[in-house]
């Protein structure tokens, strides 16, 4: 089940391809978390990540009409935004860090501690786009590899490497905190 | 008269004189049966005009980007043979051995070899020097369901494939090319 | 350990929904882009102006072949060197995973040299 696009089927993509207003606005409120949070996590900052959405989805807009299917369409968004995300990145001439503050606090419903969280989210932005981008896609998406593979267009090795390194780097900085501005609650 | 006689003496031992010249790029054989066999298979092949094209396509403003362009300056080639197996013992020795036979030519230096009990996994490095610097590197690893041949040709730093840790993980392995002996060409 | 860290990145990789102005204002612009488009498509023409606009969309057909066959090679040319980058970059990651492979069995022979045998 994707936790993505709760709620939106294939009937109301088909509405929306035709032109119903109605449909398109049920598209976007399905699909906006997704892109935004995608955009927001490697961009870093919500300024970026809004205008990447908008991007995203007025291209979209002049597109719609190829999305066969909501599979299609959520390929779509995620390929769309971690390239230009990347690329995005890529014409920066240093990856800018983010402030902690700047990171939108998450409600975690599961009583999960949000300054960890907020921790993580960090430590992701100090990794590599497409580093980056492949746990994003792995840990918010719930892609598996050969998915992920498809979408950021790279070979599956070097997916995989990525997920294991990436994640090494995330547990070693865990356990070694190099800044003061982390409360590190890990155990 | 002893010019022209000298001019086809020449002719006539050139092949032999090439022939006697250590080459870095070592013949691969053809493993399409065990390929068939494997669960994931990597075949790469890319001589110097590809890799000229690859790197028109890295770009220098990313950081990995930039270190595999570095990389490959100097580079004629990258010969990649990896095979994934389901089950252990799925190759044979044999399979290998084609390829391990070339690296005792002369030109061919041993830099690593490791042998693991607890994992059971062999890597053999060698390199080939020629005039204070590495113009080839061959790597063999073998695991009960996995194993790797890696042929690289050309002037190669081993300091700028050092400083690729990070980018790809890889260790510092603490050589001192100019005092690998340098081979002497048979005649 | 692993098990912990990777439902920490889930729990805080939860999708994060965007200012509520943000989303009003994306959707007004899609509609208003959409009815753009619908106009320019609904457009009606008089039969003397469709002739015109016949023999300029032949006109155009053929520039645009000859711009796509330009465009096409061009592309095929990217997708190789794409690719080219992507198996570069695969073959480095494959060579550093081995030579890592290598380093870690050196490194362990320090803490238990009889399981592992290594020579440099």
């Amino acid at each position: 089940m994707n936790k993505a696009a709760p709620g939106f089927s294939d009937e109301q993509l088909a509405k929306a391809r035709a032109g119903d207003a109605a449909a398109l606005e049920s598209l976007i409120r399905a699909h906006q978390s997704s892109v935004y949070s995608l955009a927001l996590r490697m961009l870093g900052t919500p300024e970026l990540a809004e205008d990447l959405t908008q991007d995203v989805f007025m291209q979209l807009n002049g597109n719609l009409r190829t999305m066969g299917s909501n599979t299609h369409l959520m390929f779509w968004l995620r390929k769309v935004t971690t390239h230009r995300a990347i690329d995005q990145l890529r014409r920066r001439s240093r990856f800018e860090m983010t402030s902690l503050d700047e990171m939108p606090l998450v409600s975690i419903a599961d009583g999960g501690d949000p300054l960890l969280q907020r921790h993580l989210q960090q430590l992701l932005l100090e990794l590599s786009p497409p580093a980056r981008a492949v746990l994003l896609l792995r840990y918010q998406e719930d892609l598996d590899p050969a998915e992920i593979a498809r979408t950021l267009e790279m070979p599956i090795n070097t997916v995989k490497s990525h997920l294991k390194r990436g994640l090494e780097i995330l547990r070693q900085r865990i356990s070694h905190p190099e800044s003061r501005r982390c409360e590190d609650k890990s155990t | 008269m002893r010019n022209y006689s000298l001019g086809i003496f020449l002719a006539l031992m050139a092949p032999t004189l090439a022939w006697a010249a250590p080459s870095p790029r070592l013949a691969l054989p053809d493993f399409t049966a065990l390929a068939q066999q494997a669960t994931e298979s990597v075949t790469i092949t890319l001589d110097a005009a590809l890799l000229a094209m690859a790197g028109r396509f890295l770009n220098g403003d990313d950081p990995q980007d930039a270190a595999t362009k570095d990389i490959l300056k100097g580079l004629q080639g990258i010969y990649v043979r990896s095979y994934t197996f389901d089950k252990d013992s799925a190759y044979q020795q044999s399979d290998i051995d084609a390829v391990r036979n070339q690296l005792s030519a002369p030109g061919w230096n041993r830099l690593v070899q490791t042998r693991s009990r607890k994992s059971q996994a062999n890597v053999d490095i060698y390199i080939m020097v020629a005039n204070n610097q590495a113009i080839g590197l061959a790597l063999i690893a073998s695991e009960p369901r996995q194993f790797t041949i890696v042929n690289i040709v050309g002037a190669i730093d081993l300091d700028k494939l050092h400083k690729l840790e990070g980018q790809f993980g890889v260790p510092k392995l603490d050589v001192d090319v100019a005092k690998v002996p340098t081979p002497s060409i048979k005649k | 350990m692993s098990e912990d860290l990777e439902s920490r990145l889930h729990a805080a990789l939860t999708p994060v929904a965007p200012r509520p102005e943000f989303t009003q204002n994306l959707i007004a612009r899609v509609n208003a882009d959409k009815r753009t488009e619908a106009n320019t498509r609904g457009h009606r023409r008089s039969p003397k102006a469709t002739a015109w606009w016949l023999i300029a969309g032949m006109a155009a057909s053929l520039l645009t072949a000859v711009g796509m066959q330009h465009h096409l090679q061009s592309r095929r040319q990217t997708e190789s060197g794409l690719e080219a980058r992507r198996q570069v970059i695969e073959a480095l990651h494959i060579t550093s995973e081995k030579l890592n492979l290598a380093y870690e069995v050196i490194k362990s022979q320090s803490s238990s040299p009889a399981d592992d045998r290594s020579g440099v």
